[in-house]
């Protein structure tokens, strides 16, 4: 494609350079390719050769079942409820991750005293193992917890009374309120990482269009929504589709936090955990395949539609 | 463009082919091979197997929960090479996720030789064909599984009988109390009804029994009032029966009356620390909690008790265990049954029991200091898990409904009824 719009090259002794060069360049690329290939596309194929059969764990396929397991799926009440509540921590999550990430990017682009402190620090929370902060999580919203502690203190409880909330309260163990519990432990440990993408997009925006907003006189508030905010829509395009691939995966929290049945009553229970659950508990390889055949389908689906509303994305 | 595909779909086919190719070990597509059907022993037939008489190399997997665990295996291990110096074992702890890494390592064909098998999965495991059939070993050695409690052993049995695991310990509930607050324990259901009474708003109590909203601890309940999940013959649902449904109905008025309370609306782990902290007087749990509340909580004063007899009239309550197994695919099944059979047998579970961690699984084997209201339990206990494929199904389906029922504050035992019933017989069907 690019050999017709450079100049014709003349002379033997250039062509063999050229190969030698592309011969370098695949000889680099095959190892990593190969993993690729095995490790990442292998399996995925494999996961959807798996779903159409009675597999045993042990010696393999026991009989064809064709579309059986995915049939299966959609009666399956506890599967729909698991891409329910997948999609609600979807839907939350990622506006409310993206909107924390964005508003501290903001903050620590501006040119204060510290700043590196405050990124360093607000970045800290996704650096912690998300097993480790979890614990430390259903510690603090447990009945009577830190989290508790703090809404009296601060007087907040007769906005909680008003919820239906006493003034303490099992917050992970009420199903009315544990994916919500989730969505803020994972919303505060992500934003930082969130932070750094909309950072380096930030920094990508060329001051001259600063200069220009200034000059024509629009003050700070406009700037951010006039100049800033449009100027990071590859940077929305960008997070979004990470957040998006990543709400869709979520399984660490949700396993620690209720454990492999998704406890209370299904309220923690995402398509990984259910996944998890139907091949490690149920020990049923087959139909846990299938689940991840939805599952990666939904994921590869989701960018597609995301392009749409965002547009053309950048060259990546 | 149309290059490109061609060449991904290349590459795919060639990355799909690596992943299939085996090495031809298992049937292709449509060809069906039955879990475990390898012979043993692998002496010649209608020789007497003697232990002692075999060498080699054994890999033991087990999980490991605490280092008094670990010392107590090493000790059961140096007792066991001192008795058969030609076995050699080479343990291996499974960190992690023990039955998703084991499930893995059965899929490779990778399992160590020994293995523990917790009761929770027993049925799925061997239904899968992991586990290696004893029977022809024990007939062979004639080794004594007659000293076993049926309520551990019966656990590691397929539907017709074979043994494919003997149990390593085990487990029965007992109810603790806090002997401060409880000077004399209910014998009765309905002695411990009126006692939790009687304690509501006593001392820092948050609630006087601690109780999990589940069968895992529901199900004695069941039992002693007469209730089950299953028929006799193991065939149909049972949990809508009258006495069955009186049962559930019972529990959860514990919860609604505030007799009882969920260790996680107390701002507990589970009920052990609930005892220790003197958020609740009594619990009931297994032999575990006397280890914990040794070293957590030296200072709240507690005993156990056995279970209360309910309107069945007869004593009864449920088991937790796990047992030793071998694995289909294990190329040193001999060498490990001669492990197996010290650990299970009367010498090597009294050395592994000394060790305070664990309870004996059969009754030829001293009673370590502190266990005999849980060995006491034994003699009458049923399976507490592990005695229908599935189970773990069956079980969520009636804590969701139960949880449903407690948050929703209905407290209604027919929505939480018809789920199970539900779900048992989706399970028995499938």
């Amino acid at each position: 494609m690019t050999a017709a719009t450079q100049p014709q090259r003349t002379g033997r002794v250039r062509r063999v350079g050229e190969r030698q060069e592309a011969l370098a360049g695949y000889a680099f690329i095959a190892v990593p390719m190969a993993l690729f290939l095995v490790l990442n596309i292998g399996t995925t194929l494999y996961a959807f050769f798996i779903s159409v059969w009675d597999w045993n764990v042990r010696t393999g396929p026991r009989s064809f079942l064709g579309l059986g397991n995915f049939e299966r799926l959609l009666n399956d009440d506890i599967f729909l409820i698991a891409v329910k509540n997948s999609l609600y921590y979807t839907v939350i999550w990622v506006p409310l991750t993206m909107a924390i990430g964005l508003f501290l990017a903001v903050i620590v682009n501006q040119k204060i005293r510290g700043r590196t402190f405050f990124r360093a620090a607000f970045y800290f929370p996704a650096i912690a193992s998300s097993a480790a902060i979890t614990i430390l999580w259903i510690f603090l919203v447990q009945p009577g917890g830190l989290f508790d502690e703090i809404r009296g203190a601060l007087g907040l409880n007769p906005l909680f009374a008003a919820m239906g909330y006493g003034p303490t309260h099992n917050w992970m163990g009420d199903p009315a309120t544990a994916m919500n519990s989730i969505i803020i432990l994972n919303a505060w440990t992500t934003s930082g990482t969130f932070m750094l993408f909309y950072l380096a997009a930030l920094q990508s925006i060329s001051n001259d269009v600063y200069e220009a907003a200034a000059i024509d006189g629009a003050g700070a508030w406009q700037t951010f929504w006039r100049v800033t905010f449009p100027l990071l829509r590859p940077g929305h395009f960008f997070v979004a589709t990470v957040g998006v691939i990543g709400a869709l995966q979520l399984f660490d929290q949700v396993r620690i936090g209720g454990g492999p049945n998704g406890d209370p009553n299904n309220a923690l229970m995402s398509v990984v955990l259910y996944l998890y659950n139907a091949a490690f508990i149920q020990v049923n390889l087959d139909y846990a395949a299938a689940v991840g055949v939805v599952l990666f389908l939904v994921i590869f689906a989701a960018p597609l539609v995301q392009r749409r509303i965002f547009g053309s994305g950048p060259a990546w | 463009m149309r290059q490109r595909l061609l060449i991904l779909g290349a590459a795919m086919a060639l990355a799909f082919a690596a992943c299939t190719g085996d090495g031809g070990g298992s049937p292709g597509p449509g060809e069906t091979e039955p879990g475990g059907q390898t012979t043993a022993p692998q002496t010649p037939a209608g020789t007497a197997f003697d232990p002692s008489a075999i060498s080699g190399e054994v890999t033991l997997g087990q999980w490991e929960s605490s280092p008094a665990e670990r010392d107590a295996l090493t000790e059961a291990l140096d007792a066991f090479a001192q008795a058969y110096p030609n076995v050699t074992v080479n343990q291996e702890t499974i960190a992690g996720d023990y039955r998703a890494q084991m499930i893995t390592r059965f899929g490779a064909q990778d399992a160590p030789d020994l293995f523990y098998v917790n009761a929770e999965y027993a049925p799925e495991w061997i239904r899968e064909g992991f586990l290696e059939p004893l029977d022809d070993y024990i007939a062979a050695q004639g080794f004594d599984t007659s000293t076993f409690y049926e309520g551990y052993a019966n656990i590691f049995k397929g539907e017709d009988g074979t043994t494919y695991g003997l149990p390593k310990d085990g487990n029965t509930i007992a109810m603790a109390y806090n002997t401060d607050l409880v000077p004399n324990p209910p014998a009765t259901l309905d002695e411990l009804v009126s006692l939790a009474d009687s304690l509501k708003g006593q001392g820092d109590l948050k609630a006087p029994l601690c109780l999990s909203p589940g069968l895992d601890r529901g199900l004695a309940f069941l039992y002693a009032q007469g209730g089950s999940l299953l028929t006799d013959d193991n065939s149909a649902s049972a949990i809508d029966s009258a006495e069955s449904t009186a049962a559930v109905q019972w529990y959860l008025d514990l919860f609604k009356n505030g007799q009882g309370m969920a260790p996680g609306d107390m701002g507990d782990g589970w009920c052990g620390e609930a005892l220790g902290k003197g958020d609740a007087a009594i619990v009931f749990e297994g032999g575990w909690l006397l280890g914990y509340m040794d070293t957590e909580f030296p200072d709240t004063p507690w005993a156990f008790a056995e279970m209360p007899t309910g309107s069945s009239g007869e004593k009864v309550t449920i088991t937790y265990t796990a047992a030793y197994s071998i694995g289909v695919d294990s190329q040193n099944k001999d060498a490990a049954w001669v492990v197996l059979q010290y650990l299970t047998g009367p010498d090597g579970m009294g050395v592994w029991t000394q060790g305070g961690i664990a309870v004996p699984s059969r009754s030829d084997v001293p009673v370590p200091e502190g266990f005999d209201v849980i060995v006491a339990g034994a003699d009458y206990a049923r399976p507490g898990s592990g005695f229908m494929p599935g189970y773990n199904d069956v079980q969520k389906a009636f804590q969701d409904a139960m949880v449903a029922e407690i948050t929703g504050g209905s407290y209604s035992a027919d929505p939480v009824v018809s789920a199970t019933a539900d779900k048992i017989n989706e399970v028995l069907n499938q």
